[in-house]
């Protein structure tokens, strides 16, 4: 299994909501406040346990007209940075299951 | 780049108040679930008895409404919400939609195995009214003896589940020296408090609660205690980057006033970015300003918040059209509340005593020399005239041929 391949889901401890664009996001465990800019509240909506990095940065390189290499590179650092802050965690790989 | 950072040096937070005090959403709504109570609290504005409380499935319709429309910070409170026997189905749908969740409660019914599911319904914050950390004081308040005992046993045991609690002591004459020993308490246990001054008039505007608010000079004490000033809430971190984050600040030693400048201007946050919901299902731009501006039995929470007239004329007040208090100098010690304004003072736009002597003996306590309201002297100035006028009158009346 490589980094690009794996699943993302939401942290399903977190209080969020999308307000006209952007999307803020509370960790219930120490009252931190994040904010997603309107590409970030992009991804965040399509983040669903189901997509890897490349399959975001292909939505986001058709939805906002940029390449596709610069979406990867793009999507793979937001990704890396919500995964740090804990607001993403990867979907645990099914026993025998090989990505 | 199509990812980029969130320019500015502005938090999160502020920059949040100030989109949706802008678009009018519905940031933060503070839903009370029950006006039923076990405690029977001397200064209560509540009706307790159920007139028709929201069904499960109505609350969880409403939370749905809400959700679509923006709201994030969703606070519970009453009565008292363990009293609804359906409290985890409500914050098990309030979980699912991703609301930040506080909870208001006096806590004597929280056990462990309860604290434990608040935990896992994403309960961020608890507020528990504390009135004294003297027992006869705090229970003699409630009307439930050994209430203060139940509360203080049920404080540990939210908070080793990593809970975030916080005191709430409403000062009233009946406590009105307790606030140092609510302030040790808070201290002893590590968390913060909010003392509050404030004491309301019944919802239905009769004025029972108020035989209990302390007057402002016996209030002095409290205003000049150098140790209430001392505690500030905590600055914001702000990261420059697509996420940002902050810490929410911990909370000030006596609440106070909006501070955000997206607020510049305006009244108050009510009807603005924050509203109050009944049990029910009336929509009031504030628990302290009883004006419904619709029910969620008739209209769906959407078309009252962005159409209801009473919101539209509230949302159209600025503190610069207020009558008497934009002249007033000594405006910014006054924390004046327009629901307060209308039960207490009769108009919305006005001013009224007690918001009037609370800033002139905060501006003395500053250091104002000799402050005086703007009603204040507006009535000193009526006075003066009619005297006059009496004077007048009186010389007429003596100069007058016999």
């Amino acid at each position: 299994m490589n980094a690009a391949s794996v699943l993302w889901q939401k942290n399903p401890a977190l209080a969020w909501r999308e307000i006209d664009e952007t999307t803020v996001i509370i960790s219930p465990s120490d009252s931190v406040m994040h904010e997603l800019n309107d590409t970030g509240s992009f991804l965040w909506k399509n983040i669903d346990g189901y997509k890897c990095a490349a399959d975001l940065a292909a939505l986001l390189a058709e939805k906002y007209e940029v390449a596709p290499d610069i979406a990867l590179t793009d999507t793979q650092s937001l990704l890396e940075e919500m995964s740090s802050r804990k607001l993403l965690v990867p979907v645990p790989a099914m026993v025998g299951e090989s990505r | 780049m199509t990812i980029t950072a969130t320019p500015g040096p502005t938090p999160v937070m502020d920059r949040l108040i100030s989109r949706t005090v802008e678009k009018r959403r519905p940031l933060s709504v503070h839903f009370d679930l029950t006006y039923r109570c076990n405690e029977r609290c001397l200064h209560c504005y509540l009706d307790h008895d159920d007139h028709g409380e929201l069904t499960t499935a109505e609350c969880v319709a409403v939370m749905e409404d809400l959700a679509r429309s923006g709201t994030l910070f969703l606070t519970f409170s009453g009565g008292e919400i363990f009293l609804r026997q359906d409290l985890c189905e409500i914050l098990a749908a309030a979980r699912r939609l991703h609301f930040d969740i506080s909870l208001k409660t006096n806590a004597l019914l929280v056990t462990k195995e309860r604290a434990a599911r608040l935990r896992e319904f994403g309960v961020r914050r608890v507020q528990i009214s504390v009135y004294s950390d003297i027992p006869e004081v705090h229970d003699a308040i409630t009307k439930v003896p050994g209430s203060l005992q139940r509360t203080l046993v049920a404080i540990p045991l939210l908070l080793e589940v990593g809970l975030q609690v916080k005191l709430a002591c409403p000062l009233m004459q009946e406590n009105l020296l307790a606030y140092r020993g609510v302030m040790a308490l808070a201290e002893k246990l590590g968390i913060p408090y909010v003392l509050d001054l404030t004491i309301t008039p019944m919802m239905d505007g009769s004025g029972g609660p108020l035989a209990h608010r302390a007057s402002v000079s016996s209030l002095l004490p409290v205003l000049r205690d150098p140790a209430l000033h001392a505690c500030k809430p905590q600055p914001s971190l702000g990261v420059d980057s697509a996420v940002e984050n902050s810490l929410a600040s911990l909370g000030s030693a006596v609440s106070s006033g909006i501070e955000s400048s997206a607020y510049e201007d305006l009244p108050c946050s009510a009807g603005h970015n924050s509203c109050y919901i009944s049990p029910y299902g009336d929509v009031f731009p504030c628990v302290q300003l009883p004006q419904a501006a619709g029910n969620l039995r008739r209209e769906r929470f959407g078309d009252i918040w962005y159409h209801a007239p009473q919101l539209e004329r509230l949302r159209a007040i600025r503190e610069s059209h207020l009558p008497i208090c934009s002249r007033c100098e000594i405006r910014s010690y006054c924390e004046r509340c327009p629901g307060l304004a209308l039960m207490e003072g009769g108009d919305l736009l006005g001013a009224y005593e007690r918001a009037c002597e609370l800033a002139e003996q905060k501006a003395r306590i500053a250091g104002v020399f000799d402050p005086v309201s703007a009603l204040h002297k507006e009535r000193a100035a009526a006075a003066s005239q009619a005297i006059s006028g009496n004077e007048i009158a009186s010389l007429a009346a003596d100069s007058s041929p016999n």
